[in-house]
C-alpha cells in the first residue's frame, strides 16, 4: 500500500446469489432441492480505485449500479469474491443512523450505546458528550427517554453521534437529507469542517450538487464498472448527458409501445 | 489473534449492550428487575413440588439440591436457546454497520452470566437461611467452574448463532433439544441414580461434569474432584474452539443472508 493512500481497491469483484425461491426451512431444503434455482448477479466487476489521505471522493451512479455495495465492502460489512481492499485508519460509516438505540433509555444513555458501536471507548465518549449534545440541539430533552422524541429529534441525535466520532475515514451514503433545512445546513458545515481537518471522505450520492460542492474527485459507476474518473464537474456533465440520453431512450420506447398498442386496438 | 484484540478494543460496546439488555429487559413490567429472581424461584417451587412431594425421591433437602444446579443450568440453557437469535435479531445492525460480529453472542452470554451472578446471591441467601450454610474452601472453586461454564456457553452460542443465519429452523429445533438436554443432565436427579451402563454416555454431555461440580461446591460443601474439573475444562475448550472457528468462517456472508 502506498504511503499517501488511505484506501486502495484492486480488481474487486462481487456477485450476489439471488435465489428465485430460496428454501430456508428444513422441509424446503429436503423436499424441494431442485427448486432452489438461483442466479448469480454480478454487482461489481474488477473495480479498482485509490483514495489519498485527506481527499474527498464521490461515487455517483444510478440505483443498483453498485455504489452502495462498494461502500459496504470498504466498511467490511461484506467481503469481496476476488481482489483486495486495503484501508488505513479508523473507519466510520454513516450508513445507519441510531444503531442500537433503545426507546426506553434516555438520549444520554443512547449516545453511549450508539457511540460504542462505532468502536469508541468510554473515555472517548465522555470527551465528546458535550459536543454531541450541543450539536443535536437537544439540551433540554437529553435525559428523557428516546421514545418521547419526534422522528426529527431522533435523527438529529443519531446524526450528532455519527458525525462526532472523529474517524480517519468517513463513509457516507446519501444522508444529507436529515432534519429540517436549518439542521441540514449545519450538517453541511460540519462536513466542510471535518474535511478541512484532513479526514478522508468517500460519499455516495445521486444528487450531483452535493458531490460537486464537497468532492475533490469523482468516480462514475455504471453496471458494476467504473466508467469515468475525474473532476466532479466533468464527471457530472458526462453522467447527466448519459441520464438524459437514457431517459429519451425510455420515452421513445414507451411512445413506440403506445403506437403499437393503438395499432392493435383498431 | 487480531480479532480478539479488536474485540477487546470494542469492550465498551459489549458493556453498554449488556447494560441496555439488563436494564431494558423488564422495562414496563410492574415487578421489573425482580423478575430475574422470581423466575428461577417459581421454577424451583414447581419442580420441588413434583419431584419431592409427588414423586418422592428421598433426597435430603431436595429444594437445595435442585436449586444449586438449576441456576447454572438456566444460565446455560438460556444462553443457548437465545443464542440462536443472537445474530438474526440484530439483522439491521449487522447489515449496516461494521463491528466484530462475535460481539453479539459475547454480549448475550455475558448478560445472562451477570443474571446468574445476581441469582447466585439468592442461592447463597437461601443456603444460609436454611441452616445448611456455606463452606469457604470449596467456595473458592466456584469462580473457576463459573468461568468454565461461561466459555462452554459462549462456544455453544457462537456455534448456534452463526448456523441459525443459514438455517432458521435451528431456533425452533433448539427449544426442543434444550428440554431433552435438561432431562439428560443430572439437574433434577443425581448422577448416582443413573444406571451404571448409561453413565459413560452421561459424561459425554458437556454439562454433566459442570453441574456435578456446582453441586459438590454448594450442596455437598466439598472440593470438586480434579477429574471432574479437568473434564469440564477440556469440553469447554473444545466447544469454544469449534464455535469460534465455525463463526469466523460463516460470518463473512452474514450481511448477505440476513
Amino acid at each position: 500500500m502506498k504511503e499517501e493512500n488511505a484506501i486502495e481497491v484492486k480488481d474487486v469483484s462481487k456477485s450476489f446469489i439471488v435465489f428465485k425461491d430460496r428454501g430456508t426451512t428444513l422441509k424446503e431444503l429436503l423436499l424441494f432441492k431442485n427448486r432452489r434455482e438461483y442466479a448469480e448477479r454480478k454487482v461489481l466487476e474488477n473495480i479498482s480505485f485509490e483514495v489519498k489521505k485527506g481527499e474527498t471522493v464521490g461515487l455517483v451512479g444510478q440505483n443498483g449500479c453498485g455504489k452502495s455495495t462498494t461502500l459496504k465492502l470498504l466498511t467490511k460489512i461484506i467481503y469481496p469474491d476476488s481482489g483486495s481492499i486495503e484501508v488505513r485508519g479508523r473507519v466510520s460509516s454513516l450508513l445507519e443512523l441510531g444503531a442500537g438505540f433503545h426507546p426506553d433509555m434516555t438520549g444520554r444513555e443512547n449516545i453511549y450505546i450508539n457511540a460504542s458501536i462505532f468502536g469508541l471507548k468510554k473515555k472517548e465518549i465522555d470527551k465528546r458528550l458535550k459536543t454531541i449534545i450541543q450539536f443535536s440541539e437537544l439540551e433540554d430533552f437529553i435525559d428523557n427517554p428516546v421514545r418521547t422524541y419526534s422522528s426529527g429529534m431522533y435523527m438529529r441525535l443519531a446524526f450528532a453521534v455519527a458525525i462526532n466520532v472523529d474517524a480517519d475515514i468517513l463513509l457516507i451514503d446519501e444522508i444529507l437529507s436529515v432534519g429540517d433545512a436549518g439542521f441540514r445546513q449545519k450538517c453541511y458545515e460540519k462536513m466542510q469542517e471535518i474535511k478541512e481537518k484532513g479526514t478522508t471522505i468517500v460519499l455516495v450520492s445521486h444528487s450531483t450538487d452535493q458531490v460537486e460542492e464537497l468532492c475533490d474527485r469523482c468516480y462514475w459507476i455504471n453496471n458494476g464498472r467504473i466508467v469515468m474518473e475525474g473532476k466532479p464537474e466533468e464527471v457530472d456533465e458526462a453522467y447527466y448527458e448519459y441520464l438524459e440520453a437514457e431517459r429519451e431512450r425510455i420515452e421513445e420506447k414507451e411512445r413506440n409501445a403506445e403506437i403499437e398498442n393503438q395499432g392493435s386496438n383498431q | 489473534m487480531k480479532t480478539i484484540k479488536e474485540i477487546i478494543g470494542y469492550r465498551e460496546m459489549i458493556a453498554s449492550l449488556v447494560r441496555r439488555d439488563l436494564r431494558g429487559r423488564y422495562k414496563g413490567s410492574v415487578l421489573g428487575f425482580f423478575w430475574t429472581f422470581l423466575n428461577p424461584l417459581l421454577q424451583l417451587s414447581v419442580y420441588t413440588i413434583v419431584f419431592s412431594k409427588i414423586m418422592r425421591n428421598g433426597i435430603e433437602d431436595y429444594y437445595l439440591f435442585l436449586f444449586v444446579a438449576l441456576i447454572p443450568w438456566m444460565f446455560f440453557s438460556t444462553s443457548v436457546a437465545n443464542g440462536c437469535g443472537a445474530v438474526t435479531t440484530q439483522a439491521g445492525m449487522v447489515k449496516k454497520i461494521y463491528f466484530p460480529r462475535q460481539i453479539l453472542p459475547i454480549e448475550l452470554v455475558t448478560s445472562q452470566f451477570v443474571n446468574m451472578l445476581f441469582s447466585m446471591l439468592v442461592v447463597f441467601l437461601i443456603l444460609i437461611l436454611s441452616g445448611k450454610g456455606l463452606s469457604l474452601k470449596p467456595l473458592m472453586f466456584l469462580p473457576v467452574i463459573m468461568l468454565i461454564e461461561y466459555f462452554l456457553a459462549l462456544g455453544m452460542a457462537l456455534l448456534v448463532s452463526a448456523l441459525t443465519v443459514y438455517f432458521r429452523d435451528l431456533e425452533y429445533l433448539m427449544s426442543v433439544l434444550i428440554l431433552a438436554w435438561q432431562f439428560l443432565t443430572p439437574v433434577l436427579y443425581s448422577i448416582e441414580m443413573v444406571p451404571e451402563n448409561m453413565k459413560t454416555y452421561f459424561y459425554i454431555n458437556p454439562m454433566t461434569s459442570i453441574i456435578i461440580a456446582y453441586r459438590d461446591i454448594l450442596y455437598y460443601k466439598r472440593v470438586p474432584e480434579m477429574n471432574t474439573l479437568i473434564l469440564a475444562v477440556v469440553v469447554a475448550t473444545v466447544f469454544m474452539v469449534l464455535g469460534w472457528n465455525v463463526f469466523s468462517r460463516l460470518q463473512k456472508r452474514f450481511a448477505e443472508y440476513l
